[in-house]
């Protein structure tokens, strides 16, 4: 009798293993097959331009005449990368070289520029408001976030048509108008609807009782905001931070359409523009990619614990 | 004048105003951004540029627009699409946050390297899948082109035409590049789906799962009877954002097959800038953008409805 339970816990247990290798099994090929083009482009970044044009085509450039990989006879060059950062001797950089490709001079600059100013903007706006809904019963205050909930959902894309003949009025008025200044105010318009809730959704975790103490020893409402509010609520206006600026970062329409002046534009563009002179050579193509890309990858790396639970978050509230 | 500071600061339209002040910037900003352009585009879809400006055309522009053979083409792209790009996301990604949803080892590592591809662009998508294709020196490109495997004389993705349609006008079967950007799109789309659908299983009482086994349910009977129905909220949220990203998301496009072969893949949202940016007919594009506006529109209320009552909150 002790026998058999033995061994049908042992079974149970057997079964439980092999379930668990199974799932993981499973999850790893699924992972390689998620990372597959990443590690693709990343390779052909790296190849030099024999390697690119020879059909069929190789995954490593490692091949001899004799052998089909050997690793010491492996051709990996930077030839794509220098052909998008155009470095040049200059006697003005500390380095010594300075890269001239439109892609880190212009248009990477002004990525940055946009979705640093952006995501500050929508951090505090979202961090005022967020906590104005959380914390006052005013009139309109439901109805007014139901609106925002509604505009959440408005997409670029169908605002973009007005929004550029807008700039265009405005470009033919006297009125001083700047593409960078326009594009920043439309970001933080088009991503300020679900930071709201978020930033509410943080707001709402902290006990009222905190502010109410400092009030009582006299604190004004805004004193109590600053000082007692917003530093517990750092961590979540921290995640706004971060998904504003990757959505600003990646966004591509808004910024070919609505920036007119070459100088203005955004890495986005500059990828979209690589493409129509540079497809043929891939390493190119592949490099721009990788340099644009990998910022924001290396960014999501190590926030990912803010990040993940700000867009669950803010998927099931939008 | 630190009198009057004080008094002002304890006034009692001070402290109930407090709250207002707050909201007033975001307010502006959504007016200018999200409130005023919408009323333009409605004002836009029935004007006609003209010499010296604007003219009113009425319903012009959407007779105009309804007349155009590759608005229904666009229309039956945009639905072959979007019924792809939400299936096969959902199954996918339901089978993923399923695997993850076992008490497993490392599985935030899987959850971080599996949500790479979510914030790469989308322009940037289009573009590494595309080099996976592109003739003669993609990756892909000699696996596709095998006329063995893709009889009579191999497929080459990006400029391969559809196949006569089925059934009437109704652009199915597909082109390959059409399919090839539904595997795009899902394989952007999938972190996010896979990671709504876990925190939602993981929602769900162990023992209710636990009871169900010892009941004698089988994995198949626990998926269909206790798991699919305790999500259902979260799997609706996740078809109607899927849904909205479908219809709006364009850099893809873009990138990866630029609408074509011919009009092969010319969705809706692409068609909104050929349109306006192509052919400069902004009345046009107004008519088709407060089209596509009026469908997001519905999709949003009907999800703000599933969410408060799915979910009982409120």
């Amino acid at each position: 009798m002790k026998n058999m339970s033995d061994k049908s816990f042992l079974s149970a247990l057997a079964r439980k293993r092999i379930g668990k290798f199974l799932t993981h099994f499973t999850l790893i090929i699924i992972t390689i097959f998620a990372l597959f083009p990443i590690l693709t482009t990343l390779l052909i970044s790296f190849k030099e331009q024999a390697d690119i044009t020879r059909n069929p085509p190789v995954i490593f450039p490692c091949d001899t005449e004799t052998d089909d990989f050997d690793p010491s006879a492996c051709r990996w060059v930077v030839q794509g990368y220098e052909r998008v950062l155009a470095p040049k001797p200059s006697e003005t950089s500390i380095t010594g070289i300075e890269f001239t490709g439109n892609m880190v001079r212009t248009y990477l600059p002004n990525t940055i520029l946009y979705a640093t100013v952006a995501s500050l903007l929508v951090v505090l706006l979202a961090g005022t408001s967020g906590y104005a809904f959380s914390r006052y019963k005013f009139r309109g205050n439901k109805a007014i976030m139901s609106g925002i909930l509604a505009i959440t959902g408005v997409p670029l894309l169908t605002n973009v048509l007005a929004l550029y003949q807008m700039g265009v009025k405005i470009r033919k008025s006297a009125l001083p108008f700047d593409d960078r200044f326009f594009i920043i105010f439309v970001y933080v318009g088009f991503f300020l609807p679900l930071s709201v809730w978020i930033a509410k959704g943080f707001f709402d975790a902290i006990p009222k009782e905190l502010e109410e103490a400092a009030l009582i020893d006299g604190c004004t409402p805004f004193g109590a905001l600053m000082r007692v509010v917003m530093p517990l609520a750092a961590p979540g206006l921290g995640a706004v931070f971060l998904l504003t600026f990757v959505n600003v970062w990646n966004e591509f329409i808004a910024g070919y359409l609505l920036i007119t002046k070459n100088e203005n534009k955004t890495a986005m563009f500059g990828i979209y523009d690589f493409i129509s002179v540079n497809l043929i050579n891939l390493q190119v193509v592949a490099a721009v990619c990788i340099l644009i890309a990998l910022p924001i990858v290396v960014l999501f790396l190590f926030t990912r614990r803010t990040f993940l639970s700000a867009m669950v978050d803010g998927a099931v509230k939008g | 004048m630190q009198k009057l500071l004080t008094r002002w600061k304890n006034s009692n339209w001070a402290r109930n105003s407090f709250p207002f002040w707050l909201i007033l910037p975001t307010i502006i900003t959504l007016l200018i951004v999200q409130v005023y352009p919408a009323f333009y585009t409605v004002w836009l879809s029935f004007q006609e540029r003209s010499p010296d400006g604007w003219e009113f055309v009425g319903t012009k522009n959407f007779e105009r627009l309804f007349a155009m053979s590759i608005f229904d083409e666009s229309i039956g792209h945009t639905i072959v699409y979007l019924v792809g790009y939400v299936g096969l996301t959902l199954i996918v990604g339901f089978f993923i946050a399923f695997l993850l949803s076992q008490k497993i080892k490392f599985s935030g590592v899987y959850i971080t390297l599996l949500f790479i591809p979510w914030v790469i662009a989308q322009i940037i998508v289009g573009l590494v899948f595309r080099l996976l294709i592109v003739p003669n020196y993609g990756l892909l490109t000699g696996f596709f082109g095998n006329p063995q495997l893709f009889p009579p004389d191999g497929l080459s993705v990006l400029t391969a035409v559809r196949p006569a349609p089925w059934f009437g006008d109704f652009p199915f079967p597909p082109s390959p590049a059409m399919i090839f950007l539904i595997i795009a799109s899902t394989w952007r789309a999938l972190p996010f789906v896979m990671l709504l659908l876990l925190a939602a299983i993981q929602t769900i009482p162990t023992q209710v799962i636990e009871s169900s086994r010892i009941d004698g349910a089988n994995a198949l009977q626990r998926i269909r009877y206790i798991m699919l129905p305790l999500i259902m909220p979260t799997l609706v949220v996740a078809i109607f954002s899927l849904t909205l990203s479908g219809i709006n998301g364009v850099g893809m496009v873009f990138s990866l097959t630029g609408g074509g072969p011919g009009t092969n893949t010319q969705v809706l949202s692409y068609l909104l800038y050929t349109i306006g940016w192509g052919q400069l007919k902004f009345g046009r594009a107004a008519a088709l953008a407060l089209l596509m506006a009026a469908i997001n529109w519905v999709l949003i209320t009907g999800t703000m409805r599933i969410t408060k009552t799915g979910t009982g909150e409120e």
